[in-house]
């Protein structure tokens, strides 16, 4: 079937239908990233913390913006090739355009490595410390990999555990098999702490049945296995719909019987009348099995990734429910890299309990425990007064207040980032130092610095830590709505890019049977490319330099 | 729209002052947001600097909306259809403006003026 109007106008609209098509789907589009941008507004005036105002690396920005604005211009010039009927042309720009495109995905992808992989933690009293994790080692000084063949960051939980809990439904294999695993590692014996036995059917005996005498499922001692936990599985599932049928045919015998007793009256006010009397059907239950309990002997002590679990200092609790009996033990935080400490939620916090946030910093848990903190602190007052001198200087006062015009922000007075740790090694003011165009682009050079000892190591005790996450959504509302927003526009740029592509690999037909066909779907295209861009000038400043 | 070759033609000088004009502006909305001398308004980041790096944007928005997607001269319908749907987007920013009025800011609104949940909502930041 042919199509009307993809190259020729209508005569009502004077327009191509896929023309109007786009710039439809283009204002619903306006609609849809309006109510995120929306969003961002709503989140950074009602933020709670300080915003991380001017906290991503322009550079990487700067270069995406540039790249997306050169396949704006690249994209119109296809459109114009294809209107002068020069194919050649048309295939040279629109290359551009999707290389553009794929660049520009690849640059995103780095930014988002690195958000990733860079952790921060919130200690209690709401200092903020952001950097590296150390990886855990063995003895022989190789990485410990995890069961996916990852190198394992050095904070993990460590408990010394006497007795394990499962819950029979929602216990998860691969955890399983790690406690087993690290058990093993220790000669210590995972087994049942006891019988795990019931009743499971029953016999006619007469004029009532009776419950066949108890049957054993797993013997006290029988070490732990997947098997077990799934044959027990098993058997709790069945009690328990055994035994739900039976409550529900207790409950609709009640309610007939009551229903019965006063037919005029609704179900409402009947409600408080039906009760389920398990006592009654109590010879029928099956036995339910919930959780089953293993003893560790000896005892051993098991590593958990903090985010898999709820940790107490006798007892905690796994994401899969399993309970663990047994102490904490000392569980730090390593940072090999501190790359920045931050104090501005500290202030915030300080100022609204009427504080002096100088005093609060001082006191703070970090500076009397760490020599680099009290330095770096120190190095940081006297750049803030260097600072406002300069100002002063530069500005003058305010002649009504006497007040000065222009004053240190919140960041540079409670903030030392990753460049002022390099400024300190360096042994120069904060702004004059040896950046490297690379560490501009993708943060510190970690390693490159090491011998200079630019970024310190600390532990954090796990009593200490009140939060901690990666640079993820997870984090805080900025990076929530700041992956939203770049995500769906990253979303776009490959939905829009794979379009350009067609035109680009598969258009030679289209072409050669009508080439203004091709330059109409180029155009539409086109629009929406141009769209993307837009939606970019906007996110740029917004997130990179706000 | 230009639509001959021979327009179009024309209209490639215009293509390439226009891609100039954004790097340009890119390059401006970046040394106000990072180079003290070009930083207007207090130090650091402030509202002036708000209006001046929106300001930016939105000009070069209209340069691509204008030029690149020929909506300088579009029949009146696209207008209608793509220029409508600002308002509705627009209203979305008006909503944030009830968050001053929610409730829930209230001191009172759990009932208790002297509760330790008033007292935080009552706090400087959330105000």
């Amino acid at each position: 079937m042919e199509i009307p109007y993809i190259v020729t106008p209508r005569k009502d609209t004077g327009l191509f239908n896929s023309k109007i098509a786009i710039w439809l789907f283009l204002a619903s589009e306006v609609m849809l990233f309006g109510g995120f941008f929306s969003a961002y507004v709503f989140l950074r005036i009602g933020a709670d913390f300080p915003w991380p105002e001017r906290t991503l690396p322009v550079l990487p920005g700067l270069i995406n913006t540039f790249v997306l604005i050169a396949s704006s211009v690249t994209v119109v010039f296809a459109w114009a090739s294809l209107k002068m009927r020069q194919w050649g042309r048309f295939k040279l720009f629109m290359s551009i355009t999707v290389g553009c495109a794929a660049l520009f995905m690849v640059l995103k992808g780095l930014e988002y490595k690195v958000k990733f992989g860079h952790q921060a933690v919130r200690l209690n009293d709401y200092t903020i410390i952001e950097g590296h994790l150390g990886k855990e080692k063995d003895a022989e000084d190789n990485y410990i990999l995890d069961h996916n063949g990852k190198k394992i960051e050095e904070n993990l939980i460590k408990i010394q555990a006497k007795s394990l809990t499962f819950n029979t439904v929602r216990f998860y294999e691969p955890w399983v098999e790690e406690f087993l695993t690290q058990a093993e590692h220790q000669d210590a014996k995972i087994a049942l702490a006891a019988n795990i036995e019931g009743t499971d059917g029953f016999s006619d005996g007469g004029e009532k049945k009776v419950p066949d005498d108890s049957i054993v499922y797993a013997e006290e001692g029988e070490p732990l296995t997947v098997e077990l936990l799934e044959k027990i599985k098993k058997q709790h599932r069945k009690a328990r719909k055994k035994n739900a049928d039976l409550r529900t045919k207790f409950l609709r015998a009640e309610w007939k019987k009551v229903n019965d007793a006063n037919p005029d009256e609704p179900g409402w006010k009947l409600v408080d009348d039906v009760k389920i009397d398990e006592s009654a059907f109590k010879d029928e239950m099956l036995t339910e099995f919930g959780t089953i309990q293993f003893t560790v002997e000896p005892s051993a002590h098991f590593d958990f990734n903090p985010s898999d679990i709820r940790e107490g200092a006798t007892q905690s609790r796994l994401r899969d429910d399993t309970v663990i009996e047994g102490t904490m033990l000392a569980s730090p935080m390593v940072f090999h890299d501190v790359d920045a400490i931050d104090f501005q939620y500290l202030a915030m916090k300080a100022v609204e309990k009427g504080q002096d946030p100088m005093v609060v910093i001082e006191n703070s848990w970090l500076i009397k425990n760490h020599k680099f903190a009290r330095e770096a602190w120190e190095w940081n007052k006297e750049q803030v007064a260097k600072l406002e001198k300069q100002l002063e200087e530069d500005y003058g006062f305010d002649k009504k207040t006497g007040l000065p015009n222009r004053e240190p922000t919140e960041k540079e007075r409670y903030r030392i980032g990753w460049k002022d740790f390099v400024a300190m090694s360096d042994g120069v003011d904060r702004g004059e130092q040896n950046i490297k165009l690379l560490e501009e682009f993708k943060g510190p050079d970690y390693d490159g610095r090491r011998n200079a000892h630019t970024f310190p190591h600390t532990s954090i005790p796990r009593e200490q830590v009140a939060f901690a996450s990666k640079f993820t959504p997870k984090w805080n509302n900025y990076y929530a709505i700041y992956f939203t927003i770049t995500g769906l526009h990253g979303l776009h740029v490959i939905g829009g890019a794979l379009v350009l592509a067609y035109y680009l690999f598969f258009g030679r037909k289209m072409y050669e049977t009508n080439p203004e066909w091709l330059a109409n779907r180029v155009e539409i295209g086109g629009l929406f490319w141009h769209f993307v861009d837009l939606v970019w000038i906007f996110a740029f400043p917004i997130f990179y330099l706000m | 729209m230009a639509d001959t070759p021979e327009a179009i033609r024309k209209s490639i000088r215009t293509y390439l002052i226009v891609g100039a004009a954004l790097f340009v502006c890119t390059v401006l909305t970046v040394m106000v947001a990072t180079v003290p001398i070009f930083d207007v308004g207090k130090h650091g980041f402030d509202t002036y600097d708000l209006i001046v790096g929106l300001g930016i944007a939105l000009f070069k928005v209209t340069l691509v909306a204008a030029v690149f997607m020929h909506l300088n001269h579009e029949k009146k319908s696209i207008y209608w259809i793509f220029f409508g749907s600002f308002f509705f987007a627009g209203a979305l920013y008006f909503l944030t403006l009830f968050a001053k009025k929610d409730p829930i800011r209230d001191p009172l609104f759990y009932g208790d003026e002297k509760s330790e949940v008033s007292d935080m909502l009552a706090s400087p930041t959330l105000r």
